[in-house]
């Protein structure tokens, strides 16, 4: 039972997820049908399970909620502010809920009191009516409505007497929900046109609560001298029926009119199929879940990275298997090992994919971060979301959360102005907030700009200074200081807010993301906004690298770190004293891997310089010769090497030897603090 | 559950390191494998040989002759490198330890096992267990948990009672 609780929990908490992101579309467009529907029917879900699985409280809790969405949907009560602030109050409870030793908590019961009673008094405004009855009623209601046809062809000699067709439609029409067909295929020629006479013929679909008599009403007057045919088509409204109408409206595109019969095929078709969506109703929602589980399915991480693994070591496999094949000229065995290989890369491939998610999840979460803080700041923002598509690895996902929340409430609490202040400054009353994800190469790129009052540099500085962080007389561009925000100790908040200013500061943030070997950068200007820019690897398992030999011993350099390789003689590298070597006409500082790593100088005439990027220069790193590119299967160097950080990992060759994967900025940055 | 294992197991493997016989409870012993070529981390502490490739995982591998402060030695035929799963802070980290040569797998019941010595003992006594005495012989019983762990980057040699510790602490 415990095993079924726990799935009932994860389960609910993704639906709870659900319910929030749909709400929060719902508070765009409050009159979103499609949208008050879902919600309906993720509480309908959510109702049901927890009853299944014996959560009595979210059963009854939901069964309430619910029914102001009903209600909602039924056209009884509007979609409003106030609605909406307690249904998000709910969603939080719910969350609350799913923990059941929060039961006893004095504050979750104050809490849960209030919520109920707030949420009856919507429902029950005036006099505590028995709720059951209420939904029956809005049911009746909409099952009074009927669908009529109407024709009406209007005398020719119509305007002679002084009508206006189109006033006796647009009266029909204010009878209900309608849908006009106007039929021009009468119209002579241009020149036998006769202005005083009607041509026109209409065909009308009306859904109305009336009864026939107030239809003929409408034409009581002309209904003598002209042909008129109204006929029921149907209890029901089948101009909800979206493919009754697109049906009708594509006959009576092409031909010259519907016609009675046609129509009243339709109708008993679509009557049919309401029919039909009416008994599946109940069982609607059972459907839709059952189609996702078709889709996708629930794998715990673990056995995924179970899997990350053997895929792993099948290729490191696959890869001395080759070259076992190439060393053996063992007849037959080409084809096979080419097969295999083929296979490999396809597992590796598919078994990669499934460890990368969409950002989207985490992206949702922040649309709630925004809506609550801009209550609480008081400050209008639009949260403009891109790129919720873009995939990454679910490890970095993971990581993400905290920096990019961080991220995002500095910009709300420090960067975006108030509104009365950012009219003053000639800017939109409402702030703006980006935030973007898109790949760039082997990396995806994750953006956070505002265009609030941006972050200025001499505050920045001076501060820096009075902290001591920098000396006071050494020049900094304006780069190197708007990074020292990333400098530990370091907060720029005047005041210490609830929002940011926890004690977590951007030094945290950027902590966070080299831990996912991801880098960040700010760029700012003074009164146009800031913009964080968050850059990751696609994965933490697998990097493009470039492998290299020195003293005979294979390393991996990553791919997206290298800007250029060089051979250069030895004398330049050896017989220079300030470690500068011209390549390409410039001077770019280099170190000797050799050297760094205490290994003997190698004895060959050419040596090979890989350029690497560090931070905003170019670094040489010598090494002996290039081996050539290589994808190499990330695995952590063990808990032994825990303070070893220059080698972000190793990697195993094809013959079975270990590569070491060097991390060129921890690598750079110890041989200069080492000189 | 550890604990109830070595009550209930009272198998040890026992090793050489020169002339001197140790043993390691087998419940840590994942494997014994012959030497194969390690890969160097440079910059690294000198007891820390290196990496090696452990069926596709990465494996670190430890110098045990250099964690007990005796020369370094050439590998022979008779060199090997134990696997052990160590625990360390709850969590079960592998580590290979080159050691001169595996001897055997040996009964010792825990009431051979006597307390070391408290004087003229070149070791740490939190890294021994105790010694027990087979066939004449002096076997010295090694906490593994303790003496691969990964904080204890010093030697396990008492620095008290002397010997060749320069070597591995200069880098």
């Amino acid at each position: 039972m415990d095993n079924f609780k726990k799935k009932f929990i994860e389960e609910a908490a993704e639906l709870i997820d659900k319910l929030e992101v749909a709400l929060l579309e719902l508070e765009k467009k409050p009159n979103d049908e499609a949208l008050i529907q879902q919600v309906f029917r993720v509480m309908h879900t959510l109702k049901g399970n927890s009853a299944m699985f014996g959560f009595e409280l979210i059963d009854s809790f939901t069964h309430n909620l619910k029914s102001i969405y009903d209600k909602i949907r039924n056209g009884q009560l509007e979609v409003s502010k106030d609605i909406l602030n307690i249904t998000f109050s709910s969603v939080d409870h719910l969350k609350a809920m799913l923990d059941e030793q929060n039961y006893d908590d004095p504050d979750f019961k104050t809490i849960h009191s209030g919520l109920m009673g707030k949420i009856n008094k919507i429902i029950n405004p005036d006099i505590v009516e028995k709720e059951s009855n209420n939904t029956e009623k809005a049911q009746d209601m909409s099952g009074s409505f009927s669908t009529f046809y109407i024709l009406f062809e209007p005398n020719e000699k119509i305007f002679s007497n002084g009508t206006n067709p189109l006033y006796l439609l647009d009266e029909l029409c204010s009878l209900g929900e309608h849908k006009v067909y106007a039929h021009f295929n009468r119209l002579p020629g241009i020149k036998d046109i006769n202005p005083n006479l009607c041509y026109t013929y209409w065909e009308v679909l009306l859904v109305t609560d009336k009864d026939v008599n107030a239809i003929h009403d409408v034409f009581i007057f002309v209904e003598t001298d002209s042909k008129l045919e109204i006929q029921k088509l149907a209890e029901e409204n089948l101009l909800a029926d979206k493919e009754f109408v697109d049906e009708v409206s594509h006959l009576a595109d092409i031909q010259k009119d519907v016609g009675l019969v046609t129509i009243q095929r339709l109708a008993a078709k679509s009557v049919a199929r309401i029919n039909k969506a009416k008994a599946r109703e109940f069982t609607k929602e059972r459907i839709a879940t059952k189609d996702k589980t078709a889709a996708s399915i629930r794998v715990s991480s673990d056995k995924l990275d179970h899997l990350m693994n053997l895929v792993s070591e099948l290729v490191t496999t696959q890869a001395r298997l080759s070259l076992f094949a190439e060393q053996n000229n063992v007849p037959g065995l080409a084809p096979i090992v080419e097969n295999v290989h083929k296979l490999t890369r396809q597992l590796r491939d598919i078994a990669f994919s499934i460890v990368l998610i969409p950002i989207e999840n985490l992206f949702g979460r922040f649309q709630r971060l925004i809506r609550d803080l801009s209550a609480e700041l008081h400050k209008e923002v639009d949260f403009i979301i891109e790129g919720a598509d873009t995939e990454l690895d679910k490890t970095i996902i993971e990581n993400l959360s905290d920096p990019l929340m961080h991220i995002i409430r500095n910009s709300m609490d420090h960067g975006i102005e108030e509104s009365r202040i950012r009219i003053a400054n000639g800017k939109p009353a409402k702030g703006k907030i980006h935030l973007k994800a898109f790949y760039s190469g082997a990396n995806v790129i994750i953006q956070v700009s505002d265009d609030g009052a941006g972050i200025d540099p001499e505050i920045i500085h001076a501060k820096a200074i009075s902290k001591g962080l920098v000396p006071s007389d050494k020049k900094m561009s304006k780069k190197e200081i708007l990074d020292l925000i990333f400098l530990p100790g370091f907060s720029t908040a005047k005041k210490v807010t609830d929002v940011s200013g926890r004690g977590v500061g951007m030094d945290v943030v950027k902590k966070k993301i080299s831990d996912i070997r991801g880098e960040v950068e700010v760029e700012s200007e003074v009164g146009l906004g800031t913009t964080i820019t968050i850059k990751l690897p696609l994965t933490l398992s697998i990097i493009d690298g470039l492998l290299v030999s020195i003293d005979s011993s294979p390393f991996v350099i990553p791919l997206s770190s290298i800007d250029k390789i060089y051979a250069v003689d030895k004398e330049s590298i050896y017989n220079t004293f300030n470690n500068l070597v011209t390549l390409d006409g410039t001077q770019i500082p280099f170190f000797s891997l050799r050297k760094e790593f205490n290994l003997q100088p190698s004895n060959e005439e050419l040596e090979q310089v890989v350029v690497v990027n560090f931070e905003d220069n170019r670094v040489g790193l010598v090494v002996d010769y290039v081996i050539g590119e290589y994808q190499a299967v990330l695995k952590p160097l063990g808990k032994h090497y825990k303070s070893h950080d220059i080698f972000s990992g190793a990697t195993i060759l094809g013959d079975g030897t270990v590569a070491l994967v060097m991390d060129t900025n921890k690598i750079i940055k110890m041989f200069a603090t080492s000189k | 559950m550890e604990t109830e294992n070595k009550n209930q197991i009272k198998s040890y493997l026992t090793f050489k390191l020169g002339n001197e016989e140790f043993a390691a409870h087998v419940s840590k012993v994942l494997n014994i494998l012959e030497m194969t070529p390690i890969t160097k981390v440079p910059k690294a502490p000198d007891y820390l040989k290196g990496v090696i490739n452990l069926r596709g995982a990465v494996l670190p591998v430890i110098d045990t002759r250099i964690k007990f402060g005796m020369p370094e030695a050439e590998y022979t035929n008779n060199t090997c490198i134990i696997v052990l799963d160590i625990d360390v802070d709850g969590e079960s980290v592998h580590v290979g330890a080159i050691v001169d040569s595996v001897q055997a797998v040996l009964e010792i019941d825990n009431s051979q096992i006597m307390p070391l010595p408290t004087l003229g003992s070149r070791y740490k006594s939190e890294f021994i267990i105790g010694m027990a005495k087979v066939e004449e012989r002096f076997i010295i019983i090694l906490n593994m948990d303790a003496i691969f762990s990964v904080d204890e980057i010093t030697s396990i040699v008492d620095s008290n009672q002397t010997v060749a510790e320069g070597s591995e602490t200069q880098q």
